[in-house]
């Protein structure tokens, strides 16, 4: 019996290393990759004979990644707060109130998940050229504040809130937006966390539109410079392709680590009668 | 009180990060065609120019753009130009949007595809009027033809590059192998002796998205037609049969690799780098990549004549500068371009980047392409400088093209997997060809 168990775990846990190995293999080649130095081939040893930090440095230099940093960073930051923010209000009425066309509200919301960028992308361009957003920070995030994913989400955690929580509230002579920050808000941490996760994920990541949006060339993101960096026109070099992935792909990584334990408050208590 | 406080305070701080928001480090004011550049001397160039470069930023482009930049504005103190880069994959999508509004640039670098497709769309300017024929004549014949649409002059080339081939030279001496191959034949003989020697494979055909296999059946071709008064003939071209016959037959003895299958430049240079293929055909940038991921292999490596009848056609791929139609300042657009393009700064931007070749004849007199060194980059130099002689746009662009690329691409994938016999994939891919040029009502000969 006891032999059992134990070959049993030992099952999982290949399985697991087997899952673990193809997940983080190409992350820990890509590193491997960027720590090899300029006379050394990519392909010819695995391990790097002469690890250096040189082609980080590069990277950084060669595709002005400080600045790139720096507007991704901006940009980011100012899409996650304000996506909660947005999508939490928009989502509140849609969960609690009535109101005519509500259903019809939502179903257009939702239905706008289902439009390919492609077919909204021009005329969201001359719109945000109308409004004076082109070459800005605002301009670099309106895709991402107020998503109506984050929107379904939102309302979806409001669902879950029993009523009587609200109604309490107002008895003791709160008002609708007290109910809304100071009872309801907090319940749904763990959701407006990894809405959070989500719009940082793709605001970091997004690429096509502050390509599109940005023509003044300083307001570039990181994903634009790494695509300058591979589509070199003299062929990529792996190098400091590989560094420069691994700079923009790190803060994602420390962001979900760091919020990671959020994640645990969705499911704790959720047993407890 | 300090909750309400603590809640004002939380609101306070959203307003500003929205305001910060609007303000961004950009310059959103666009001066264009302001009231005293209009009444200005009509003789005296002016306006804000701006130019669209496709992968050319860092080093050591900044600088050489930088430089020209300044030049061209002391010579017009009236015109202020602002150089960008954007990436070359989706430079033609940037500046089909840029087109719907008022922010696209005056001048833009562009590959004969793209400028096709955008030219088709109304959005570039036909700039025939804006230069001499004398002015035409300074550029090699092949690459100047790349720059027409429907009969008219949309774009003058800027940098060129042409077919050869690059191998291993060690692989080539352990399997005494001592001239490259020019035949189908023959290229069947030289990789399977490598293959041999090394154990792997030896062969690599780029296939990319069909346009390189489209214009390997033109090469072999000859002085044939494949396509005659929109009906495509080359699935009757013997040439063309047996390449597509070696290349299945090649695959199925493992002489080339399944990656093939992908077909991009990109795995083709993994391969080359880690030893899995010898020899293919590729433009003189190939090694680029080689250089600076797998040195000593880039030290083995040499170019060579293309790998078919040296007196066949090869393709001759151009950079283009176009001027798109909206632009307020056509004059100033066009002679920044012209300026751009002049031999002098074509020379000196083709050493800036290495392994490119200037587009104007006189550039291309210059000892840098006559007696390039015997550095493996310069040998590909070399041979694509001679191959200029017999370099021409092969493939001419239509509306139906990017439709013609992906029926070739999928044809010849399936033919080299060995999912159809070559001969009836040809005429499958002849008949998708034609239903293509009908429905178009395109009658073209090339």
């Amino acid at each position: 019996m006891k032999n059992k168990k134990r070959i049993k775990t030992l099952l999982i846990y290949l399985i697991m290393l087997f899952f673990t190995v193809i997940t983080i293999g190409p992350f820990i080649f890509t590193l491997l990759i960027s720590l090899k130095g300029a006379q050394e081939g990519i392909f010819t040893t695995v391990l790097p004979q002469d690890p250096t930090l040189s082609n980080y440095v590069d990277a950084f230099r060669g595709a002005n990644f400080g600045a790139f940093l720096l507007n991704t960073a901006i940009a980011t930051g100012l899409a996650v707060p304000l996506n909660i923010l947005f999508c939490s209000l928009a989502a509140y009425p849609l969960a609690r109130m009535d109101f005519r066309g509500k259903t019809l509200a939502l179903t257009v919301i939702i239905s706008t998940m289902a439009v390919p960028f492609q077919l909204f992308m021009a005329p969201l361009f001359q719109l945000t050229g109308d409004l004076g957003l082109r070459n800005s920070y605002l301009g670099l995030i309106v895709l991402q504040v107020g998503t109506a994913f984050g929107i379904f989400l939102v309302r979806q955690a409001y669902l879950t809130i029993p009523k009587a929580l609200e109604e309490s509230a107002y008895i003791d002579g709160a008002n609708i937006f007290q109910v809304w920050f100071r009872v309801v808000l907090p319940m749904i941490k763990p959701t407006l966390i990894t809405l959070g996760i989500y719009t940082f994920t793709f605001t970091w990541g997004d690429y096509l539109w502050p390509l599109l949006n940005t023509t003044n060339s300083d307001m570039y993101t990181l994903s634009i410079g790494l695509a300058q960096l591979s589509q070199s026109f003299s062929g990529a070099n792996m190098k400091l392709i590989s560094a420069a992935s691994l700079m923009t792909t790190i803060p994602s990584i420390f962001i979900f680590i760091w919020l990671q334990r959020y994640f645990v408050g969705t499911t704790s208590g959720a047993v407890k009668g | 009180m300090g909750k309400y406080l603590k809640s004002i305070m939380l609101l306070l701080s959203l307003a500003l990060l929205m305001a910060l928001a609007a303000c961004g480090n950009g310059e959103t004011e666009d001066v264009e065609g302001d009231t005293d550049e209009e009444e200005a001397d009509e003789e005296e160039l002016s306006g804000d120019i701006t130019f669209w470069t496709a992968s050319l930023s860092g080093d050591p482009f900044d600088g050489y753009f930088d430089e020209l930049k300044e030049e061209f504005e002391d010579m017009h103190p009236e015109v202020s130009v602002t150089i960008q880069d954007t990436p070359q994959n989706e430079m033609e999508q940037r500046v089909l949007t840029s087109l719907t509004s008022d922010d696209a640039p005056d001048v833009v670098n562009l590959n004969p595809h793209y400028m096709s497709n955008i030219a088709s769309q109304g959005g570039l300017l036909p700039i025939g009027d804006y230069v001499s024929d004398d002015y035409q004549e300074t550029y090699v014949e092949g690459a100047l033809e790349s720059g027409y649409y429907d009969g008219e002059l949309h774009a003058l080339p800027w940098y060129l590059t042409t077919t050869v081939s690059w191998y291993n030279q060690e692989h080539f001496e352990s399997a005494g192998i001592e001239e490259v191959p020019t035949s189908m034949p023959e290229i069947h003989e030289t990789a399977t002796a490598i293959s041999e020697e090394t154990g792997n494979t030896s062969f690599f055909q780029i296939i990319n998205d069909g346009n390189v296999i489209m214009e390997k059946m033109s090469t072999l071709a000859g002085d044939d037609y494949i396509v005659e008064d929109g009906t495509a003939v080359f699935n009757e071209n013997e040439k063309i049969v047996e390449y597509f016959t070696t290349m299945q037959e090649m695959y199925d003895e493992g002489l080339i690799s399944q990656e093939n299958a992908e077909g991009g430049i990109g795995t083709a240079q993994e391969l080359f780098m880690s030893e899995d293929i010898s020899f293919l055909e590729g433009g003189i940038t190939f090694l680029g990549a080689v250089e600076s991921g797998a040195p000593s292999v880039y030290e083995n490596s040499v170019a060579g004549d293309p790998l078919n009848d040296p007196d066949s056609p090869v393709n001759i791929a151009v950079m283009n500068l176009a001027v798109p139609a909206n632009t307020d300042h056509p004059e100033a657009a066009v002679a920044f371009a012209e300026f751009v393009l002049n031999a002098e700064n074509q020379l000196e931007f083709s050493k800036t980047a290495g392994t490119v070749l200037p587009s104007t004849v006189e550039s291309l007199e210059d000892e840098f392409y006559t007696d390039p060194g015997d550095s493996p980059n310069a040998t590909g130099m070399k041979a694509g400088a001679e191959a200029l002689s017999t370099a021409e746009v092969l493939i001419p662009g239509t509306d139906n093209n990017s439709e013609l690329r992906n029926l070739t691409h999928d044809a010849f994938v399936d033919t080299l997997i060995g999912n159809v016999d070559p001969q009836e994939a040809l005429d499958q891919l002849a008949e998708d060809w034609n239903q293509s040029f009908s429905s178009e009502g395109i009658e073209i000969s090339f």
